[in-house]
């Protein structure tokens, strides 16, 4: 805009007077009540759009088709595996099989979203648990059982696993994994010592370490994964209880406040003051890096932190299982179980139920481990794991076992977590204020259950 | 003499302090960028706080092409370019007519707008969830743009109509005494303007837009259509995550927005010439 | 004409926001999961509330939240836009560099900052080099370091985007103005309480509404670093908003904590905006 043209606009007197009747010039019909008339009628025609809280239902017209798997399996290795499971399945079976893969913690709060559109994703990774319970009693999931027509040979717990409670199967295991205290065995090798077989010596060994500098028990409780720290709780309650009190525990028919969950924790104390300082402040993959270091001797976490190890270092892993402390319990071990669900309104039923047959097969669950980072089970009897010695000593663990539980969140709910994660936290920074931390993981726990 | 030393020095003091604050300010994403230049095997043994061990730009490859983030930048400025243009458009008329007239009710529509940008988005999820796919376009890049400038109108009135407030009157009576319409007005005298307050929402709104995460999980599912910072977010692992590539893939991410900061910068700065008013 | 101006904007806002915003409200009055119907309790997630000692943290902490992180960033936003307000050699560089942290991916600086804050990270090494042992914390482990340590990361993503309002405010002045008072011989002080102070009222409405939305819905940075932990020292009504409606899945008590939120938002910036509105009128 160029001075001329500004300087012509030189304003007068009478314009600044004039200035209020532009309003109604502009617009002479624009009177105070119609623009409110004008605003409800607007409001009323948005309201009768969508309501936030309806659901679809009816029946879904079925087709054959592309079938698409919502998975968050989004690791590299872990999304080229599933993708080469569905070029195995299109190969075999015809129609074509496409892989979403979006971020965990994504597909977790969508999860509720996926389940409920219009045009839900044929078929979910996850796990099994109170979440699918949940859903399947809202009849949101495919009942599976012809698939399970194929699944013979499993063990009769993975399909009690994958049941609803209710009696209809609604999962399709494919892979597990164990925890276990995990070392290098060059680090026990350098400092002289050997795995332990008891709590005592478990306790023996934390002293002998502490000797020589280094931190006895890493721990990564810190950055974004405090969960890890429910291992401790998970593997000393079914040790200390049994894994049919814990059960029964994470699914509310017990307290927090309880003496027998107390018990647990004082057993906990015992090795406290060997654990590593900084290991409320680091994340699990941190940990691990102070693990591989030396500057801690032994962690408890599951196989999936060999994905953060760098591969030359995977052939000098080991682990031992947690001491055993009561023998008159039965024995129970933690091993999570991942596999498939699928929506009880997809419009390709056949197709999928072909998926389930497909990735429950031996080959399939082989091609899935080759792919991936190996340090997974299959489910299937059948299929061969990735043949490692680490790796047959986790399946001979978890097969010498009594009872399976899944981990905390899995066995109650997502929705618990959080609850054990302030508590559990609290309970290794403050180990003294004992009561008024279970008195307050009761507390929440309660506000959990009512809803 | 001592007038030209001290201005040097004050010169040199500017830049010290300026130099110094721009330092301390990108050390973080410093680190990123050292990060996104290290292998994977060397942060895993020697942790993400070590001195880097490794040099290599297989991170910005792998999140190019394996992660999809090529078409997921893509995605972004879909969403973006229409999003920004057509939210300042309608924020700005708006904002001109609440501002520069007098509206009946026009203070409290100022707020009712602004009023919307209240609540915290996150209670919004489920409902809008639900029109989108009420409206049929549920996970597809237009709903995105739809929420988005939905979600952003009201703030932008409210910023722009701030600014124009203080545009004074004299210059608008006398395009009004010209016979000039409110539109030749607004496109005319007013936006010309507003131009350093459209430009700095012009960057922002596009920062915000492009760096979105909330809206984009909500009304897309599907990998193909997903903006950049889900995929970012889908760089990570379900427990382990490689973050040499989500390091590489969030310096990619960055060179829009920034480069659009760097192109718009200017503007917010090139006042006009209100005072050859005269 | 002009009412298409205004209805128009009015009417894509209405159908996207105040009425699913409206389905929010509706939401706080019931108990619902997300999946099945929602089930009515009144003023019952209200009532629970008030009973609820992590609320009263969170209130707390927003409160704490809401003066520092609101008055730094103010206040610094200012002094940045003042320092690098003039054209000069470098300063497109130095407005860039202070900018780019609100571009930048949250993620990849979220985890940089927490590697800062690692008890062997920089922040801790540089108070040892220092000399100031005594004040190295494991500052998001500790609860009583956790929602300052917090603070820092996100005030420098705030500071930035605080300077480029303030910048197109403090150009929207006439020069006019500081050429009389210069010749009145005012000093920079006396000019900036006298001519800069006065002019930047509307844009300072803008900024400082902008500013306490951003308290009260702080919400990327918090959650990033801490999730309102350790055990919900760092816990924020944003925070604590989001935990209860995808963590615990109480869609209705979350939206009774939003609607909290909301109001709080609302009476600080209403009264705030309806007094300048007043005095601008006069």
């Amino acid at each position: 805009m160029d001075n001329a043209v500004l300087s012509h606009w030189v304003t007068t007197e009478e314009t600044r007077r004039a200035l209020p009747d532009l309003a109604r010039r502009a617009a002479p019909w624009l009177t105070r009540r119609r623009f409110l008339a004008g605003m409800g009628v607007a409001g009323s025609a948005a309201a009768l759009a969508g309501c936030a809280t309806s659901a679809s239902s009816g029946p879904v017209t079925q087709s054959a088709g592309a079938i698409s798997i919502q998975s968050n399996l989004s690791a590299p290795q872990a999304k080229a595996s599933i993708e080469a499971l569905a070029k195995g399945f299109s190969a075999q079976h015809g129609s074509p099989a496409t892989v979403n893969t979006i971020a965990s913690e994504t597909f977790r709060t969508q999860l509720p979203s996926y389940l409920t559109s219009n045009q839900p994703p044929d078929l979910y990774t996850w796990y099994p648990g109170s979440l699918l319970n949940g859903y399947a009693k809202k009849g949101l999931l495919l009942d599976v059982d012809e698939a399970w027509q194929t699944m013979a040979n499993y063990p009769a717990a993975f399909r009690t696993l994958s049941g609803d409670g209710a009696g209809k199967l609604i999962f399709v295991p494919t892979s597990y994994y164990w925890w276990g205290f995990f070392y290098r065995k060059s680090n026990f090798a350098k400092w002289g010592v050997t795995a332990p077989t008891s709590w005592s010596g478990l306790l023996e060994l934390c002293r002998a370490l502490q000797a020589k500098g280094v931190a006895p028990i890493g721990l990564g409780a810190g950055g974004n994964t405090p969960w890890v720290a429910s291992s401790w709780f998970d593997y000393l309650n079914i040790r200390i209880n049994g894994a049919q009190y814990h059960r029964q525990l994470l699914a509310g028919q017990s307290r927090f406040d309880d003496p027998r969950v107390a018990k647990v924790f004082e057993q906990w104390r015992t090795a406290l003051p060997y654990f590593d300082q900084q290991g409320t402040a680091l994340s699990f993959q941190e940990a691990t890096t102070s693990l591989l270091q030396g500057r801690t001797g032994m962690m408890l976490i599951g196989t999936f932190f060999a994905d953060a190890a760098p591969k030359d270092t995977i052939p000098d892993l080991d682990f031992f299982q947690f001491p055993v402390l009561d023998a008159s319990v039965p024995l129970a071990e933690e091993g999570p179980t991942d596999g498939f669900f699928a929506s009880s309104r997809t419009a390709h039923r056949a197709d999928v139920l072909a998926w389930l047959k497909y990735v429950a097969t031996a080959p399939a669950q082989e091609l899935y481990i080759q792919n991936s980072s190996g340090t997974v089970l299959p489910t299937n009897p059948d299929a061969r794991d990735s043949g490692t010695p680490l790796v047959a000593k986790g399946r001979a663990m978890l097969a010498a076992a009594k009872e399976v539980t899944q981990f905390f969140n899995r066995d109650s709910s997502d929705a618990l977590q959080p609850t054990a994660d302030a508590a559990l936290v609290r309970f290794i920074q403050k180990p003294t204020e004992l009561s008024s931390i279970l008195t307050g993981w009761q507390a929440a726990a309660e506000k959990v259950f009512a809803s | 003499m001592s007038s030209a030393l001290t201005r040097r020095a004050r010169t040199a003091g500017f830049h010290l302090v300026a130099g110094g604050l721009s330092v301390l300010w990108l050390l973080p994403i410093a680190l990123v960028l050292l990060t996104s230049v290290r292998t994977f095997d060397d942060i895993a043994a020697n942790g993400l706080g070590a001195v880097p061990r490794s040099a290599t730009l297989a991170g910005f490859g792998q999140a190019w092409t394996d992660g999809g983030e090529a078409r997921a930048m893509l995605n972004s400025l879909i969403v973006s370019v229409p999003t920004v243009l057509l939210s300042l458009a309608l924020a700005s008329a708006a904002a001109f007519a609440l501002s520069r007239y007098r509206i009946p009710l026009r203070r409290a529509i100022i707020l009712l707008m602004l009023a919307g940008n209240l609540l915290p988005p996150q209670i919004l999820l489920v409902p809008v969830f639900k029109l989108t796919e009420l409206m049929g376009f549920y996970d597809t890049l237009p709903a995105d743009i739809v929420v988005q400038l939905g979600f952003g109108l009201g703030f932008y009135t409210f910023v722009l109509q701030g600014f124009m407030r203080s545009i004074p009157e004299e210059i608008q009576q006398a395009a009004v005494i010209d016979g000039a319409s409110p539109t030749q007005i607004f496109v005319r005298i007013i936006l010309p303007l507003a131009r350093p307050a459209l430009a700095a929402l012009s960057a922002l709104a596009f920062t915000w837009t492009f760096n979105d995460l909330l809206w984009a999980i909500t009304v897309l599912r599907t990998e193909s259509v997903m903006p950049v910072t889900p995929a970012l977010l889908g760089l990570q692992g379900q427990f382990v995550s490689n973050w040499n590539v989500v390091a590489a893939g969030s310096v990619i991410a960055a060179i829009p927005t920034v480069a659009v900061f760097l192109r718009f910068q200017r503007h917010f700065i090139s006042g006009l010439a209100l005072g050859a008013v005269k | 004409m002009l009412l298409v101006f205004v209805l128009v904007p009015l009417a894509v806002e209405a159908f996207w926001v105040f009425w699913p915003a409206l389905q929010g409200f509706y939401l706080a009055l019931t108990d619902w999961d997300g999946v099945s119907a929602p089930r009515w309790v009144g003023l019952g997630n209200f009532a629970e509330l008030f009973g609820d000692p992590i609320f009263r943290t969170s209130v707390l902490n927003t409160a704490i939240w809401l003066v520092l992180f609101g008055g730094v960033s103010a206040a610094g936003g200012l002094g940045l836009a003042l320092l690098l307000l003039r054209e000069r050699r470098g300063v497109g560089f130095y407005r860039a560099a202070l900018f780019t942290p609100v571009v930048f991916s949250l993620v990849a600086t979220a985890l940089m900052w927490q590697v800062i804050y690692q008890p062997d990270g920089l922040a801790n090494r540089l108070l040892g080099a220092l000399g100031l042992t005594g004040w190295q914390h494991a500052w998001l482990a500790n609860s009583s370091t956790a929602l300052y340590a917090v603070l820092l990361p996100a005030l420098w993503r705030q500071l930035g985007y605080v300077m480029v309002l303030y910048l197109a405010g403090l150009n929207g002045i006439d020069p006019v103005l500081y050429e009389a008072a210069t010749l009145d011989g005012a000093n920079r002080v006396q000019q900036f309480r006298n001519v800069t102070w006065p002019q930047l009222r509307s844009v300072n409405a803008v900024v400082l509404s902008v500013i306490v939305i951003d308290s009260l819905r702080s919400f990327d940075v918090v959650w990033a670093m801490t999730k309102g932990g350790p055990y919900h020292s760092s816990e924020l009504l944003s925070t604590y908003m989001y935990a209860t409606a995808f963590q615990s899945l109480r869609l209705g008590y979350a939206s009774a904590l939003a609607v909290v939120i909301f109001v709080l938002a609302f009476g600080v910036i209403v009264t705030y905006l309806v007094r300048a509105f007043r005095e601008e009128a006069s």
